[in-house]
């Protein structure tokens, strides 16, 4: 495998240089374009044939750069077990990368190269996208053997490090699966928050969506109603109710289709203490993550999750920055497992916990009542006297009386969101656990060891101090956890405890 | 050999000796926050006094609620840099800050990624610097501590960096007994 021979990438690679960049230039380049966009609309004449010719010169432009791209294009594993990489067009860069410093190696297969057999070979450096090296259009059996080269010597190296012999274990080496059906994979769509994502994307064009669904739509829908004598009330108002109808239907239909084409025929397998997962509809991504590189794992399970009975599990590994578990979950490192039932969390999880068993079974911890009592008076009370005199200077006394029903309503939300709070800790062989809850209409935990934590505040105010409570925050290498309202002596004991698991546990957290 | 011996009672954080921030810390807080609210209270008075329909909306005596919001906040720093302190323990570093919400942080010195010491130009006048330590995931430095004087900051950068070698000579000396 090793030479030191500077080898080309297939001229197929074109493809994706070009895909690449394009995409780049639509995800960066067209928002830095933007000044010369409004110049252009407002001051240009002829805007039609400035347009067309814009364009031409864009994807001719595009078309070169990506030819001499692909021209300088060069890399080499050397038997220095490293990975050189020679690219660039006006900035020429020589990139070196050890494969010691490797952390995973993703086989992914767009769409391009499939009847090809033809991959794109990912390696990345330290769980962020800025580290990730990728040689584009590779045949399968030789990213596999580059996968399999750099892995094996990680392998030694981990076993050069390591203090304590490594016995293999025949029972967990034997494969162990899970397969999500696509029609599971769709009600990840219900469930998670990717409408808002797509409604998100279209943000820049919201004004011109509204304008379009106005003059298209609208003044139409209007028209008709108005024809119709059996509607009672403004054919104004019920146009606008079923355009934004029609508008959740769609967000919630794209909503399916982005978890279809980033889950699409999900398969997750367990071998050799590593998590080897394929799933992707236009691109087939293979994601390898060791067991022992995950930080904490993420039960959810919301509202809509909660009625399809499903649950989402999340592993992220170390995060570059960003907030905490939300930029852990869009990490490209971050194993996700959509749609799970009860019984496959189990499974899953029991491969990552040997102990694991119902979390609804374990001894939680509440918080003490003066977090209810607090979360009343500031989540409920407050916003119900805003909502009362708002109204009253506006309506008539009857309104106001509807506003008060706004209380009954948030007391049961920060009611259940108090009862949903919780902490616990398992012991396992000489191994200690934490599991954090929390939630409200649904629920969230997050398991981890403790010695993974990276750090423990305790906070308190004046009023806390007076009744003896504290709040923890543990920060994780993927995201932070918090418990609010203990006693003081369990959050004092707690943070002693995570300390002196990190200081005295000798093996590698990440 | 790594023993694990079960432990009875674990070191108590709450014991800590927290050691005050240096002299001079007072002058940098009390300084940096003039240098911000000096120009902005003049603009404030300035557009009053030349914009005439401010300055038939606004009486005169509101405009001594400034130099009063001034002072009290001079007084919070005083408090607030009393407040912070800092500790060095064997294997981790403790730091407390807060009047209202009081925090106290510990980082284990095994989990810190990357060390940054800042002197910003008030600071190198007085002798100071501020010290960042990160450790992974997080979205800034976990513990951001300013008005250190430069000698100890630079000490504990060292003491940070002997730590991982330390660490590995104590397991090589066991490893060659």
């Amino acid at each position: 495998m090793n030479n030191n021979e500077w080898q080309r990438v297939s001229r197929w690679a074109l493809v994706y240089f070009i895909v690449h960049f394009a995409i780049r230039f639509f995800k960066g380049g067209l928002l830095n374009l933007l000044p010369v966009l409004v110049v252009f609309v407002t001051q240009v004449e002829q805007k039609w044939f400035w347009a067309q010719i814009a364009t031409s010169v864009a994807v001719v432009g595009l078309f070169v750069y990506a030819f001499a791209y692909f021209i300088n294009f060069k890399y080499r594993i050397s038997s220095e077990q490293e990975i050189l990489l020679n690219k660039g067009v006006f900035k020429k860069e020589r990139l070196t990368l050890k494969f010691a410093r490797v952390q995973n190696v993703n086989i992914a297969e767009p769409f391009y190269f499939q009847p090809l057999n033809l991959v794109n070979c990912i390696f990345d450096a330290a769980g962020s996208n800025a580290q990730e090296v990728v040689i584009p259009g590779v045949k399968l059996n030789h990213a596999e053997q580059v996968r399999e080269q750099v892995m094996a010597f990680k392998a030694q190296l981990q076993q050069e490090s390591s203090d304590e012999q490594v016995i293999p274990d025949e029972a967990v080496s034997s494969s162990q699966t899970l397969s999500i059906s696509n029609a599971e994979i769709a009600k990840f769509g219900l469930i998670s928050n990717m409408a808002i994502l797509a409604l998100a994307a279209l943000a820049p064009f919201i004004n011109a969506i509204f304008e379009f669904l106005e003059t298209a739509f609208i003044d139409r829908l209007e028209a008709v109603f108005n024809e119709q004598a059996v509607f009672i009330g403004s054919a104004a108002t019920m146009a606008i109710m079923v355009a934004v109808l029609l508008m959740i239907l769609v967000a919630v239909l794209l909503s399916v289709v982005m978890a279809l084409v980033r889950f699409f025929n999900f398969q997750l397998y367990l071998q050799d203490e590593k998590f080897k997962r394929i799933a992707g509809l236009f691109e087939r991504q293979q994601l390898s993550v060791s067991l022992e590189k995950i930080q904490s794992v993420h039960i959810k399970q919301n509202v809509i999750a909660r009625l399809l009975k499903r649950y989402t599990v999340v592993c992220p590994q170390v995060s570059s920055g960003g907030a905490g578990v939300a930029s852990a979950h869009k990490n490209k490192q971050t194993l996700v497992m959509p749609v799970l039932t009860a019984s496959q969390v189990r499974q899953v999880c029991s491969w990552l916990f040997p102990w694991f068993i119902d979390l609804k079974e374990l001894n939680f911890i509440k918080p003490e009542r003066a977090l209810l009592y607090k979360n009343t008076v500031l989540y409920a009370l407050l916003p119900t006297c805003v909502a009362v005199v708002f109204l009253h200077s506006m309506f008539d006394l009857l309104v106001v009386l509807w506003g008060l029903l706004l209380l009954p309503a948030l007391v049961s939300m920060v009611y259940l969101s108090y009862q949903k709070t919780g902490i616990a800790l398992y012991h396992h062989e000489n191994r200690y656990f934490a599991v954090f809850k929390t939630g409200m209409l649904g629920s969230q935990y997050r398991v981890f060891e403790v010695y993974k934590a990276q750090s423990a505040t305790t906070t308190s105010t004046y009023l806390m101090r007076r009744s003896e409570l504290k709040s923890l925050y543990i920060q994780l290498a993927s995201g932070s956890v918090t418990m609010p309202y203990l006693k003081c002596n369990q959050a004092n004991q707690f943070v002693d405890f995570v300390l002196h698991e990190i200081e005295a546990t000798q093996r590698s957290w990440f | 050999m790594f023993s694990n011996q079960q432990i009875e009672t674990l070191p108590q954080h709450q014991r800590i000796q927290f050691q005050s921030l240096a002299d001079k810390a007072i002058w940098h807080v009390q300084i940096n926050w003039l240098i911000f609210y000096l120009p902005l209270m003049a603009v404030i008075i300035a557009v009053r006094y030349f914009n005439t329909n401010i300055a038939s909306s606004i009486a005169p005596h509101w405009l001594l609620v400034l130099p009063v919001i001034v002072l009290l906040s001079l007084l919070y720093n005083v408090y607030s840099v009393r407040a912070k302190g800092i500790a060095v323990r064997e294997h981790d570093i403790a730091f407390k800050r807060g009047l209202i919400w009081q925090h106290v942080t510990l980082l284990p010195i095994a989990r810190i990624q990357h060390t940054e010491i800042h002197r910003g130009p008030i600071e190198r006048k007085l002798g100071l610097a501020t010290l960042r330590l990160y450790s992974a995931g997080g979205m800034s430095a976990d513990l951001h501590i300013s008005g250190l004087t430069d000698k100890y900051c630079n000490d504990i950068r060292q003491f940070i960096q002997n730590y991982g070698c330390d660490e590995r000579v104590k397991s090589d000396e066991s490893i060659d007994e």
